[in-house]
């Protein structure tokens, strides 16, 4: 855990933080708005403070509320691993700017945070599905999305095929078991 | 008696009118400004499909080339025949469970994409490996990415059209595969590593086939290489081919050997250590070049420097425990934990969310070949309809890792 550099996030990011910034074994995690992810993520890119020019990982989540982004970035400066979650991400309008002005190699993992969550990032020019066939119409690693065989899960307490999922239009805030006290 | 007539290819009964082409549509309806960028075909353009299950695509991969002449001009991978939704089915299965859902993703250097989501759930759970253990499972990846690099030169070679290399590199791979089965009890889907150890302690038969191979593989990988390195055909071919610079490289976050041979000395061994790599001594070779023979030479030196700690961790092996004591029922606290290994194609890592239930509530694997390939698109262009192979070879992808 790297004290000092937990300081020097909460002195460069004051304000944009939604949360206290918070350590753990390796990790430093600092949790942001959706909006200000292209800011943020330039100023941690070029601030010759920061220079974090490596992207580890590109993660969609759904806490069973909503949706978060989870960047993982690595720099010279500490040796921990900066984790960006970009917090609160509404079911009904799962919007957020992409970050492929910065890194170019983010558009498929963003792609694939669409395919399997519906997330839709703005800026990214090749958004569509990359696993799924294009006619697949749910979003499988939602935690509304049960497996045929998870009977147990499923709102009705038994079978629910695969397709009945909603889309991301009509997603309404649906029964979910299974919500996130790891939020 | 009647001559056959031959069938001509301007018959138009032969011909499938495209209204019932249905899957076979030949060009998708553009949902994206890059998709109809790419099916807006300019005069002379054509587009040619390759794969699924074309021999040189490792693994089940379709391109989409579209191409002007020899010459390709643009191109658009289509993935997920692999897919099996891994992700999914570890939210739905115990942490234990996991491991061996996660084997068949890297099929070809399979310890490794156990290895993070191992260490990620050790940070959920706070455990301490026993260093028995570490030292272990380095030995036994390195080994892993010596059979893996092994199969790239072999693979690489069969792909510009050598025969030899690949009978050369399997005598190798062979000797590491049945090595690791004598401790793991398999030579493809080790499914070694334990949550807080290894499976097994390494027993007599393994360290004798150790020692025996390790005496001479020194001598024996350096004559493999030079069939290659001292190649003229090969070496005229793979160099200056689909460079890729520093900058591209970063920006495209390719890793490992891709990332080394473009100039960037970063290996997650020595960037963000982990296991017993701060003990070893070994260094990371890195190229300038950035062209498909300078990926090819980097894994050669990178499998000198396995030997090397190889050699120490037998050297250091301590003694002890190979397992922490851990209760069956694994819940850990609710939190999140992010852990990266450096495999022999770069980085693997995973992200896992628990929620204080005995099955994670979220688990991300990142695989780098996903990445690498990505990288194909942006070195093709301009390429030779024959160099496709050639360069996406020297990236080294393995679609059971694209596809999860």
């Amino acid at each position: 855990m790297d004290r000092a550099f937990r300081a020097l996030i909460e002195r460069t990011f004051g304000d944009v933080l939604t949360g206290p910034v918070r350590q753990r074994h390796d990790e430093t995690e600092m949790r942001i708005r959706p909006g200000d992810v292209p800011q943020v993520m330039r100023t941690l890119h070029d601030d010759p403070r920061l220079r974090f020019e490596y992207l580890g990982d590109l993660a969609g989540v759904d806490t069973g509320t909503d949706f978060q982004v989870v960047y993982h970035l690595w720099s010279v400066v500490t040796p921990d691993w900066l984790r960006v979650v970009a917090d609160g991400i509404p079911r009904d309008q799962p919007r957020i700017p992409s970050i492929t002005f910065l890194w170019k190699g983010a558009e498929w993992m963003e792609r694939e945070a669409y395919d399997m969550f519906g997330l839709v990032f703005e800026g990214n020019r090749d958004l569509r599905r990359i696993y799924l066939p294009d006619d697949f119409v749910s979003f499988p690693l939602r935690k509304d999305f049960h497996l045929p065989d998870d009977a147990s899960r499923s709102p009705g307490g038994g079978v629910r095929p695969m397709e009945d999922a909603p889309t991301p239009a009509d997603a309404a805030a649906t029964t979910v078991r299974r919500t996130a006290t790891a939020r | 008696m009647t001559t056959p007539t031959r069938p001509s290819l301007d018959d138009p009964s032969l011909t499938i009118p495209l209204e019932h082409a249905g899957i076979f549509e030949p060009i998708p309806l553009a949902r994206t400004e890059r998709q109809r960028e790419f099916y807006d075909l300019r005069d002379g353009e054509m587009l040619l499909n390759m794969g699924p299950q074309h021999p040189s695509t490792h693994g089940v991969l379709r391109v989409v080339l579209k191409i002007s002449g020899e010459q390709v001009v643009d191109l658009d991978p289509v993935l997920g025949y692999l897919h099996r939704g891994v992700e999914k089915i570890a939210e739905n299965s115990d942490f234990h469970q996991i491991i061996s859902h996660l084997d068949p993703l890297e099929y070809v250097a399979s310890l490794f994409c156990e290895w993070s989501p191992v260490m990620s759930f050790e940070k959920l759970l706070d455990i301490q490996v026993p260093r028995r253990a570490e030292y272990i499972r380095v030995l036994t990846g390195e080994l892993n990415r010596i059979a893996s690099h092994m199969l790239f030169i072999g693979w690489y070679a069969l792909d510009l059209g050598g025969i030899t290399p690949i009978l050369w590199s399997f005598a190798e791979r062979d000797e590491i595969v049945e090595m690791l089965a004598a401790i793991t009890g398999a030579k493809l889907l080790f499914n070694y590593f334990r949550i807080g150890g290894v499976n097994g302690d390494l027993n007599h038969d393994f360290m004798s086939r150790l020692g025996d191979w390790m005496s001479r593989a020194g001598a024996q990988l350096e004559a493999g290489m030079g069939l290659l390195n001292e190649n003229e055909i090969f070496v005229r071919r793979a160099r200056g081919l689909g460079i890729l610079d520093r900058e591209t490289a970063l920006r495209m976050c390719a890793t490992g050997p891709n990332l080394r041979a473009s100039g960037v000395p970063f290996d997650i061994r020595r960037a963000h250590p982990y296991s017993v790599y701060p003990e070893l001594e070994f260094e990371i070779p890195t190229r300038r070049e950035g062209d498909s023979l300078a990926r090819y030479l980097l894994r050669m030196d990178e499998v000198r420097q396995s030997l090397r700690i190889i050699d120490q961790c037998l050297h250091q092996m301590p003694d002890g425990p190979v397992m922490a004591r851990l209760p069956r029922l694994l819940r850990p606290r609710p939190g999140r934990a992010y852990s990266a290994v450096e495999g022999p194609r770069g980085q693997y890592s995973c992200y896992a969310m628990s929620d204080g239930t005995d099955q994670p509530f979220r688990l991300r694997i990142h695989d780098p070949s996903f990445l690498h390939l990505q990288l194909v698109g942006l070195l093709m262009p301009g390429n030779l309809i024959a160099d496709t192979m050639a360069i996406m070879a020297s990236l080294d992808p393995v679609m059971g890792g694209v596809d999860k």
